[in-house]
C-alpha cells in the first residue's frame, strides 16, 4: 500500500506542475492535470503488472 | 534572407534583465519567481509541489547526488561523468539542495539508509523535485518575458 501511495503522490505532484505550466485557461489546465495524473497511474499499474511476471 | 525576414529578425526585442533575475530567483527558491510576478496561485501550486516533493524525498530516505572524484583520476572518467546528470537534476531544487549540502543531509553514503524499502522512492522524489523546479523556473521566466500570461 505504501508503494501505491508513493506512486499516487508522485503522480499528483508531477500532474500539478504539468497542469499549471500548460494550456491557457484554468479549466483546460485542470483537465490536463487530471489527465496526466490518470496516465501516470495507469502506466504505473500496467508496468507493475508486467514486472510481476518477470522473475 | 529576404527583406521581410530580415526586418522581422531586427524587430526581436532583447530579454529584459529583470526576467533573468526572476528566473534565477525562481531556481534558487522554488515558487518565489511566481510570487515576484504576483502569480499567487501558480506560486502556491508549483512551488508547493516542489517543496513537498523534496521533503517527502528526504523523509523517505532519499539520496542526493554530487560529483565525487573518489577513486578517479580525471573528470572525464565514466565513474565521474555518470554522476553529473543526477546531480544536475538534484541541483534544480536550488536552496533546498544547497541547504542539504551545507548541513550534510541526504548526501552521506549510509548502507542502513540505502537498505530502507523507500530509499529508491526517496531518491526519485528528490530528482523529480529538482526537475519540476526547472519547469517552474522556465514558466516564471516566460511570464516575465511576456511569452505567457
Amino acid at each position: 500500500m505504501k508503494h501505491f501511495l508513493a506512486m499516487a503522490l508522485f503522480a499528483a505532484l508531477a500532474a500539478v506542475v504539468f497542469g499549471a505550466i500548460s494550456k491557457d485557461t484554468p479549466r483546460e489546465r485542470l483537465i490536463y492535470g487530471v489527465k496526466v495524473f490518470a496516465e501516470f497511474m495507469a502506466i504505473g499499474l500496467v508496468l507493475s503488472w508486467i514486472l510481476r511476471f518477470i522473475p | 534572407m529576404v527583406k521581410s525576414e530580415r526586418m522581422e529578425v531586427e524587430r526581436v526585442e532583447p530579454t529584459p534583465g529583470s526576467a533573468w533575475l526572476i528566473g534565477l530567483a525562481a531556481w534558487f527558491v522554488p515558487g518565489i519567481g511566481h510570487l515576484l510576478l504576483h502569480k499567487w496561485g501558480r506560486a502556491a501550486l508549483m512551488g508547493g509541489a516542489v517543496w513537498v516533493c523534496f521533503f517527502v524525498g528526504l523523509a523517505l530516505g532519499g539520496h542526493l547526488f554530487y560529483v565525487s572524484m573518489e577513486g578517479a583520476t580525471s573528470f572525464l572518467q565514466w565513474s565521474v561523468v555518470i554522476q553529473v546528470p543526477p546531480m544536475v537534476a538534484d541541483l534544480g531544487a536550488g536552496i533546498l539542495y544547497i541547504g542539504c549540502w551545507l548541513f550534510d543531509v541526504g548526501f552521506r553514503e549510509d548502507p542502513a539508509q540505502a537498505a530502507r524499502a523507500t530509499y529508491e522512492y526517496g531518491t526519485t522524489f528528490l530528482l523529480i523535485a529538482g526537475l519540476l523546479n526547472y519547469l517552474t523556473m522556465l514558466d516564471a521566466f516566460d511570464i516575465a518575458v511576456g511569452r505567457k500570461s
